[in-house]
């Protein structure tokens, strides 16, 4: 791999762990699947574009990108607590209504942003960052936003939040209401997919309607990637280890190219890697050391 | 502190598998009082607490905590006045969470949760002084998550979590079931250690009618969703085990046929 090519895979990652930490937040701390992320991150990338493209500030543009993927991940929320649908269907029923959303956002299928201020071309104009104006963007934003997400989940409200995801049963007698908490999680975690899907479209400098498709799958490929190989002891390690994660499937994706695949067979291997990590029982009990543990099954 | 009248619920309606839990109960507790509650399977002794705890809507009735009423509240506000341990260890404490995290949840049981870091030093060292009253060692292992610890210390800890925001009611509901001998001997001297010394008003569900008459100061037996039976002071002190036996078969009209019914 060539260091450009590695350079390059590098800036993915790091763009694409600011998704995965959402994907983490809904996934494993509220213990919810949450199938939005396909239409959250093609939304932000969708409101960023429309903006941009209309000459709008691009920073306030990707500012924006979040809000949209808020109240995204805020419908899902309120679909699955106030009208009791099931998880799966009320991130399915957001994604589907998305993908009209997008359409409308953009007024196309494809916007180009070739030529436009972006924040990297910003950022590219500052002392020493034509070259990795990029690199280093997504690193300082994945790192705050890690930090922050980190520091969240040590309030009150955070570890109402993570208890929320754990035994839902106990923490609502402990007087929280579980259904904000939930509400809560979703928003933020579709705030932070569609905050990603705003600086990927910057970077490829388009934005195009299909392009969350199989997010979601991509998104727990990392998760799970960066606990195995980095582990899972403490809420900080976790953090780390799924914005790690998330490089190393760049990585995987980008040999994988190299080995001569088309880029069309990407989601394949993507669902393979899901697969070959979710079935097999060696890796499966580093990953769920709580399964069999949790609320309401077995004593001692 | 706690007054239920007529209470009525009935679950499944309208369907084959309909099935009135709670006929008509009314029960007034003073504060401070304890009282431990009996009766056959599917009598409605968890029925009773878990519509007192919120778990559902009542038919009809109406609940009061401490002048409260509280019929219509959900769960999460009642968790203000009420706490509760349930008969499975796991259920009470959240396991990938250390054991600091799941005390400051029950400390800040009932108040708005803020944004602001959860655990202060001053709350450590409250913390470890309240586990080193347990002398089950928990007091060395704060950030230890809490699936690495026995059910009956999960069950301890469920039980000083239920109590660190002082209650208005705490409900046990079997608590010590699904514990070993020793283990649930001594969680229930614990259960009686706090609640006196906290003077709490407490409603225990237990299988064990030793317990019944010997812990608390008053004992309810409940059959098919009424309490049939309430004895206190003298009646309770002269009430033996074969005469409690006797009585509820009196009382209900019918022969038990219930192994978990045990003479201790």
């Amino acid at each position: 791999m060539s260091w450009q090519v590695f350079s390059g895979t590098l800036e993915q990652g790091l763009m694409y762990a600011i998704m995965v930490l959402g994907v983490y937040l809904t996934f494993r701390v509220l213990d919810y699947a949450d199938l939005t992320v396909d239409g959250s991150f093609t939304l932000g990338a969708a409101i960023a574009a429309r903006l941009i493209f209309s000459g709008q500030n691009p920073w306030l543009a990707s500012g924006l990108a979040f809000l949209g993927g808020l109240l995204a991940g805020a419908f899902t929320g309120v679909l699955h607590t106030k009208f009791k649908i099931t998880p799966l269907l009320s991130g399915i029923l957001t994604m589907t209504a998305l993908y009209s959303v997008n359409l409308r956002i953009m007024g196309r299928p494809n916007i180009p942003l070739l030529r436009l201020r972006t924040i990297f071309s910003d950022v590219a104009q500052l002392p020493f960052m034509e070259r990795y104006g990029v690199l280093v963007l997504s690193l300082i934003t994945v790192l705050i936003l890690g930090h922050f997400l980190y520091l969240f989940l040590e309030t009150e409200i955070g570890i109402a939040l993570r208890a929320t995801g754990d035994n839902e049963l106990m923490i609502r007698s402990q007087g929280v209401n579980t259904d904000q908490m939930k509400i809560l999680g979703l928003s933020l975690s579709n705030g932070m997919v569609a905050f990603a899907g705003s600086y990927v479209a910057q970077n490829q400098q388009f934005a195009d309607a299909s392009m969350g498709i199989g997010m979601i799958i991509a998104g727990l490929a990392s998760v799970i990637i960066g606990e195995v190989l980095i582990g899972t002891t403490t809420i900080r390690r976790t953090i780390l280890a799924v914005i790690f994660g998330a490089v190393v499937y760049r990585v995987i994706i980008a040999l994988v190219l190299q080995l001569g695949l088309a880029p069309t067979d990407l989601k394949l291997v993507t669902s393979i890697i899901v697969i070959i990590a979710l079935s097999s029982p060696g890796i499966k009990k580093r990953i769920f050391p709580r399964s069999g543990s949790r609320a309401g099954k077995g004593v001692n | 502190m706690l007054s239920v009248r007529e209470i009525l619920k009935t679950f499944n309606k309208g369907t084959i598998n309909e099935k009135r839990a709670l006929n008509g109960v009314s029960l007034q507790l003073a504060a401070g009082d304890f009282v431990t509650v009996i009766g056959s399977n599917g009598a409605g002794k968890s029925t009773l607490l878990n519509s007192i705890a919120g778990d559902f809507w009542i038919d009809q009735g109406e609940i009061r905590i401490a002048g409260c009423e509280i019929t219509g509240w959900p769960q999460y506000k009642r968790a203000s006045l009420v706490s509760r341990v349930f008969q499975d260890p796991m259920r009470g404490t959240a396991a990938s969470m250390t054991i600091e995290e799941n005390m400051v949840m029950a400390l800040r049981r009932g108040q708005s949760r803020r944004l602001r870091r959860a655990i202060s030093v001053k709350e450590r060292e409250y913390f470890r002084g309240e586990l080193r009253k347990l002398g089950l060692g928990l007091e060395d292992r704060l950030t230890n998550k809490v699936s690495l610890l026995s059910g009956g210390q999960r069950q301890a800890l469920t039980l000083l979590m239920a109590t660190l925001r002082e209650p208005k009611l705490i409900l046990l509901d079997e608590h010590t079931a699904a514990l070993d001998p020793k283990t649930a001997e001594k969680v229930l001297d614990l259960t009686c250690r706090v609640a006196a010394e906290n003077q709490l008003t407490t409603l225990m569900i237990t299988h064990n009618l030793d317990h019944a008459l010997s812990v608390g100061n008053r004992t309810i037996m409940m059959h098919e969703g009424r309490i049939i039976l309430d004895l206190r002071e003298g009646e309770r002190a002269n009430m033996t085990i074969n005469r409690l036996f006797e009585m509820f078969e009196k009382a209900s009209g019918s022969h038990i046929h219930n192994d978990r019914m045990i003479l201790a």
